[in-house]
C-alpha cells in the first residue's frame, strides 16, 4: 500500500484524539510549538551547519517500521513493555515520565507523532550482567519514509545495565526521527552504547535525567551517513552525579554528521567529561557542537570537553565549537579543539622502522579512533565495532591482523 | 657499506652541513662528536630519509647504492636503522604489533616468509629481557608513558629485533643514568659484528667508555675537522670543543 506522501510539518494532524490526555496536551503543545515556529532551517544557530532543508523540504510517507525490539528476552529484574501498550492500560505510569521537559524542532515532531515504541525498566537494585541490545533497522524500500522510534529507559536506584542501540540500513530514503529519553535514579549507573551504521537519514535525540551519584556513561559510534544530526542532552540535577560521553564519528564521499552535546550541571559536585573524536575524508562534513553550562548552584563541578578531529582530504570539512557557560566560582572546567592531519613525527618514525607509508597512515588514523571504541566495555560489541572501523577508514584493509 | 660524499644540507635554506666525508665499513664502529649545533642530528634525519632537508650537494652510497633516493621505509628494508633522539610517542598504536608488523615488512622487502605471532613472540621476548624491558612496556602503545630511560631501552630493543647492517644512534646517552646507561650500552655491544656497522653520535664522551669505538670524528659547523682512534674522544672530554675550534681557528 502507497501511502500518501506529505511534508514533515503537514503531517501534524490538527487535532489530537487519543492517548490520555496529559499526553494529548503534551502533543499539542509540541505540534503547536511546531506551527508556530516551524522546523530549523540556516538560520537556527544550533541547525547552522546541518544541511536539513533537504529533509524539511522532502515528502515522506508515514513508513510502516516495526516498533523497536530488544534482540533478547529481558533479563530478570528487566520489565520491557511497549509504550502503546502502556499509555492504553496504565498511562499514569508514564505521567512525568514520557517528554518530560521541553522539546522543539524533531524532538516536538517525534513527541507529537510517535506511536509505538518501548519502556524499559530496570528494577531498584538490580544489575543486569548482559547488554540490552536495540535494533533499528530500516526497512528495505526505495519510497521515501519517516519512522519515529520512541524509547524509555527508566533505571531505578541503585540498579546498573548496558543499553545497546543499533541503527543499520541501507535505505537512503528513509528518515528516522528518533528519542531516547533516560532517567537514572539514585546511585543507577547506564552504559549506553549507540551505533549508527550506514543509517539513511537520521536524526535523533538521547534526553538524559540523572539523580544523586548516578553514572551515564555513552559511547557513539557514527560510521557514515548522508545526513546524520545526533544530540546527547544529560541534565545533572542530583548532587555528585557524573556522566561520561565519548563519541567516535567517520565521514567520507558526500556524508554529513554531527553530533552535538549539552551537558547541564545543576546540582553540586557533578563532573563530565566528554571526548569526541572524528575523521573526515572524501568531500565529507563532520561538525561537533558541545555546550556544558554549569548553573548557580553547582559548586565544585568538574567539567571536561574535547573534541579532536582528523582531516584527511582537503575536501573534507571540519566545523567544531565545544563552549562553557559558567555561572558559578567554584568549578574546574576545561575545553578545547583540534583539526589537524596525521603527525609527520610518527609517521616518520613508523616508516624508519620499515613499515611502508600507506600502512603507517592507517595505523595513525585507527590509532586515532580506536581509543574510543576501546571504551566500549561489553567485548563483543567492541570487537564488532573494531571491524566496522577498519571496513571504513582508508587502507584500513591493511592494517586488519597487525593491530 | 656506508659512504658520504661531499654532502651538504640544508634546512629552511640555511646551511647546516657543508662538506661530510666519512666511510664506515661493516664491522666498524664510528662515534660522531660534535657540540650542540654542530650538525649531528641532520646527519642523523639525512640518513634515515626525514622530509625538511634539502640536499644541495653529495651523494651517500649504501651498499654502492644512492640511499637519498629511498624511501624511508625502503631504507629500513635494506638494513638502515636510525635510534632516535626523541623516540615520539604514538597513543593507540601497540609497541610490540608495531614491531612485528616492521619486521615482516622487513622480510617481505628480502623476499622472506613473515614471522607468525609465535616466532615473533619467541625474538621479542629474548631481546626485551636483554634490554631489560618488562613485559608490560612491550605490549603498551609506542614510547607512551615511558620514562627517559625506557624509550632509549626500547630504541634499542627494536634494533636488537630488527638486526639492521647499519645502526645510526643519535645521542643514544642523553637522558640516561649511569645504570640505564650501562643497559643500553651493552645491549649495543652485543649487537656488534663484522657485518654490521654503526655510527654513534654523541655529545659526550662517557657513552665510548662503554661501546668503544674504532674511529672517532668531530663535527664542529658542519663539517668533520678531525678524526682520530678511541683516544681523540678523551682528549675532547678533557680540553672540550673549544681547543678544537681555536686550533682550527673556527
Amino acid at each position: 500500500m502507497t501511502q500518501e506522501r506529505q511534508t514533515l510539518l503537514d503531517s501534524l494532524p490538527s487535532s489530537f484524539d487519543t492517548g490520555p490526555r496529559w499526553l494529548r496536551s503534551l502533543r499539542v503543545r509540541a505540534a503547536d510549538v511546531l506551527r508556530e515556529r516551524g522546523l530549523p532551517n540556516k538560520k537556527t544557530e544550533a541547525w547552522r551547519f546541518t544541511p536539513v532543508r533537504s529533509v524539511v523540504d522532502r515528502e515522506f510517507a508515514h513508513a510502516d517500521t516495526e516498533a523497536p525490539r530488544l534482540a533478547s528476552s529481558a533479563p530478570d529484574g528487566v520489565t520491557v513493555r511497549s509504550l502503546r501498550q502502556v499509555l492504553e492500560q496504565e498511562p499514569a505510569l508514564l505521567e512525568g515520565r514520557l517528554a518530560h521537559g521541553e522539546s522543539e524542532h524533531f524532538a516536538a515532531l517525534n513527541t507529537a507523532l510517535f506511536a509505538e515504541g518501548l519502556w524499559i525498566h530496570v528494577a531498584a537494585g538490580v544489575v543486569v550482567e548482559e547488554p540490552l541490545q536495540l535494533i533499528h533497522a530500516l526497512p528495505r524500500t526505495s519510497e521515501p519514509g519517516v519512522s519515529y522510534p520512541r524509547v524509555l529507559l527508566t533505571a531505578e536506584t541503585g540498579s546498573e545495565a548496558t543499553l545497546i542501540e543499533t541503527y543499520v540500513g541501507e535505505a537512503a530514503e528513509q528518515l528516522t526521527n528518533s528519542v531516547v529519553e533516560v532517567e537514572l535514579g539514585p546511585n543507577a549507573k547506564l552504559d549506553h552504547v549507540r551505533v549508527h551504521e550506514n543509517a539513511g537519514l537520521q536524526v535523533g535525540r538521547v534526553d538524559v535525567r540523572q539523580e544523586a551519584d548516578s553514572s551515564y556513561r555513552s559511547v557513539v559510534v557514527t560510521l557514515g551517513g548522508a545526513l546524520l544530526r545526533f544530540d546527547v542532552r544529560v541534565l545533572l540535577q542530583g548532587q555528585g552525579a557524573e556522566c561520561r560521553l565519548d563519541g567516535a564519528y567517520l565521514v567520507d564521499g558526500d556524508d554529513h554528521v554531527d553530533h552535538h552535546t549539552l551537558v547541564e550541571h545543576k546540582a553540586p559536585r557533578c563532573r563530565s567529561d566528554q571526548t569526541y573524536r572524528g575523521i573526515a575524508s572524501g568531500r565529507g562534513t563532520a561538525v561537533f557542537d558541545g555546550i556544558v553550562v554549569v548553573h548557580r548552584d553547582a559548586q565544585k563541578t568538574e567539567a571536561h570537553q574535547e573534541n579532536r578531529n582528523l582531516l584527511l582530504s582537503e575536501t573534507a570539512t571540519v566545523h567544531t565549537k565545544p563552549h562553557l557557560e559558567i555561572d558559578t566560582d567554584d568549578v574546574i572546567c576545561s575545553h578545547g579543539a583540534t583539526v589537524g592531519s596525521l603527525d609527520q613525527s610518527q609517521l616518520f618514525y613508523l616508516r624508519a622502522r620499515g613499515i611502508p607509508e600507506e600502512l603507517a597512515r592507517a595505523m595513525l588514523t585507527y590509532a586515532f579512533i580506536e581509543r574510543v571504541v576501546d571504551e566500549v566495555a561489553h567485548e563483543p560489541t567492541r570487537d564488532r565495532l573494531r571491524e566496522a572501523v577498519l571496513a571504513v577508514i582508508p587502507q584500513g584493509e591493511a592494517i586488519r591482523g597487525v593491530t | 657499506m656506508l659512504k658520504i660524499e661531499d654532502l651538504h644540507v640544508e634546512v629552511d635554506g640555511k646551511p647546516i652541513l657543508k662538506g661530510i666525508n666519512l666511510e664506515v665499513n661493516a664491522g666498524e664502529v664510528h662515534a660522531l662528536m660534535g657540540p650542540n649545533g654542530s650538525g649531528k642530528s641532520t646527519l642523523a634525519y639525512v640518513l634515515a630519509g626525514r622530509d625538511g632537508y634539502e640536499v644541495t650537494k653529495g651523494r651517500v652510497l649504501y651498499k654502492g647504492q644512492d640511499l637519498l633516493e629511498m624511501l624511508p621505509e625502503a631504507r629500513a628494508a635494506e638494513g638502515v636503522f636510525l635510534g632516535f633522539q626523541y623516540p615520539v610517542a604514538i597513543p593507540g598504536v601497540s609497541n610490540i604489533y608495531f614491531l612485528k608488523a616492521a619486521l615482516n615488512a622487513i622480510r617481505k622487502h628480502r623476499g622472506e616468509d613473515p614471522l607468525d605471532a609465535i616466532d615473533f613472540m619467541k625474538i621479542s621476548k629474548e631481546k626485551a629481557a636483554l634490554m631489560q624491558l618488562p613485559d608490560e612496556l612491550t605490549k603498551r602503545s609506542v614510547n607512551d608513558g615511558f620514562s627517559g630511560g625506557e624509550k632509549k631501552r626500547n630504541e634499542i630493543f627494536h634494533m636488537a629485533v630488527l638486526e639492521p647492517a647499519l645502526a645510526v644512534l643519535d645521542e643514544t646517552d642523553s637522558g640516561l643514568d649511569i645504570d640505564a646507561l650501562k643497559v643500553v650500552a651493552d645491549g649495543v655491544n652485543a649487537l656488534r659484528s663484522s657485518e654490521r656497522a654503526m655510527l654513534i653520535i654523541t655529545h659526550y664522551q662517557r657513552l665510548l667508555d662503554h661501546i668503544v669505538p674504532d674511529v672517532v670524528h668531530v663535527l664542529i659547523d658542519g663539517q668533520i675537522v678531525r678524526t682520530g682512534d678511541k683516544d681523540l674522544a678523551r682528549h675532547l672530554e678533557a680540553e672540550g670543543y673549544t681547543e678544537v675550534r681555536d686550533a682550527m681557528q673556527l
